[in-house]
């Protein structure tokens, strides 16, 4: 065998990967954040941290800490378009975006994410059709480009930011405790539960079960995932003992569907 | 040379809609030269073989914002398996599970077995691949395009999203630090091999 071929059983192994993840890709776009599932929501917070804190709920250690610089850009278009940023403050690292909904529409920002506004979004009193994210900046790039339909109207406003990581919080029994960044996984992972109204944390290795563990085959990763259940988990507070909650993992649904807990399950994880 | 088939577009855009056959296509279509892309970056197989795994499923993850050049998304998978080889462990976080279960051959090759037999044109390869770390992750990208895929500088910079003028400054300055590290590394190796000698 030589090394200039890729290995065939590994490239055998990762095409029915690729094949299985493409297509197992929810083709439903996600909506407003606001309006997503207190799993989803949280789900969204375990990878990034960004979003409850966009939302001003919780600011867990660990999370990245943006600092305003300069002016920010405002710019109003219908369809795609590609909107100047302006000179790169010193300092700055990353870019945070508002996009505000002026008609129905998909609109995608520059990192893959994309949001959804349909006529009643528009109409609600309560909460103003917007979506943000912060985009790290490329080298050389200025600009910023929405694409969406042809006919859809949305304003930007473009603020140049430098992005730090927080540090996470150490618990008394030498847990670390937050969001996972670039620097790992916290022994303690941030989660929201409750619609967002409760903030707690799970404990890593206990997401990591729940989640399927680390399958040690593809019929393994299949056989987990084709399961039609839920698992529950328990949330603390960052001491790591007192129990606040339960975090279920999972997209089950449907009559058959059931939550189990992690606990109630012999084989909870392979690696057990 | 082929780079692409004339189907890549369609093919694309049947992936774009969830289609994992026209994904795998693409994949069938691309994976050796972005393993051997790995393969110039890193300094092993193993390390090359995750490299490519993981810019194949960042292929899909980052599917919206992936920047065609001339229907191609080859030099998209260039640039990303360059970040990722430069970043291992944090490119990789993300997929360390899923690429930890994927299976391997028995025989596990290293580059050691293969150095044993080609002597002087893995220590080029090393030598090769040092002074590409040396360089920022654009540049080591722009001359990985432009140098080893043969794209033009207009090409890559489209791929890495910079201007056609960026490209070619960016580049010129890359070249030249490049050949300087060269130089360096060649030197430094004739030195240790004088002094072997001279034992």
């Amino acid at each position: 065998m030589s090394t200039t071929e890729l290995d065939p059983v590994f490239a055998a192994a990762l095409r029915e990967i690729l094949v299985a993840t493409v297509e197992d890709t929810p083709r439903v776009r996600r909506r407003w954040r606001w309006r997503l599932g207190p799993g989803i929501f949280a789900g969204l917070t375990l990878v990034a941290g960004g979003v409850a804190l966009a939302a001003g709920l919780f600011s867990p250690p660990g999370a990245p800490l943006d600092t305003p610089l300069g002016a920010a850009v405002t710019a109003t278009r219908t369809g795609s378009a590609t909107i100047d940023l302006g000179p790169r403050p010193a300092g700055a690292t990353d870019v945070s975006l508002t996009l505000t909904c002026l008609t129905p529409g998909t609109f995608d920002f520059p990192n893959g994410s994309s949001v959804t506004c349909n006529s009643a979004d528009l109409s609600n009193p309560t909460v103003p059709p917007q979506a943000s994210e912060v985009v790290p900046l490329s080298p050389g790039i200025d600009t910023v480009t929405i694409d969406t339909s042809a006919n859809a109207s949305w304003t930007l406003r473009a603020l140049y930011v430098n992005r730090v990581t927080t540090p996470w919080g150490i618990n008394a029994s030498g847990q670390t405790y937050g969001v996972a960044n670039e620097n790992g996984t916290p022994d303690l992972i941030a989660v929201v539960i409750d619609q967002g109204k409760t903030q707690g944390y799970v404990e890593a290795s206990e997401l990591n079960c729940a989640s399927g563990g680390d399958p040690k085959s593809i019929a393994q990763a299949l056989a987990w995932s084709a399961q039609n259940r839920n698992i529950s988990i328990p949330v603390y507070e960052s001491d790591g003992t007192t129990i606040i909650g339960t975090f279920v993992i999972g997209g089950a649904t449907g009559p058959n569907a059931k939550t189990v807990p992690l606990s109630s399950l012999l084989r909870g994880c392979w690696t057990k | 040379m082929v780079r692409s088939n004339e189907d890549e577009p369609a093919t694309w855009a049947a992936a774009l809609d969830n289609d994992g056959d026209a994904f795998a296509a693409i994949f069938d279509l691309h994976r050796d030269r972005v393993y051997h892309h790995a393969l110039r970056m890193t300094a092993n197989v193993h390390d090359a073989e995750d490299v490519t795994a993981a810019t194949f499923l960042e292929l899909w993850r980052r599917r919206k914002s992936v920047r065609m050049v001339e229907g191609s998304v080859l030099p998209w998978l260039i640039v990303t398996a360059t970040n990722l080889a430069r970043n291992l462990a944090r490119g990789r976080r993300r997929y360390r599970a899923l690429i930890a279960a994927l299976p391997r051959s028995e025989d596990s090759r290293s580059a050691e077995d293969v150095a044993l037999g080609r002597i002087e044109e893995m220590r080029v390869a090393a030598q090769v691949r040092e002074a590409l770390s040396a360089l920022a992750p654009p540049d080591a990208a722009l001359i990985s395009l432009t140098v080893f895929e043969n794209y033009s500088p207009a090409q890559a910079a489209v791929a890495l999203g910079i201007t056609d003028g960026a490209a070619r400054t960016r580049l010129h300055r890359a070249r030249t630090r490049m050949a300087t590290n060269i130089e360096a590394l060649a030197t430094a190796d004739r030195d240790d091999t004088t002094k072997e000698k001279s034992r």
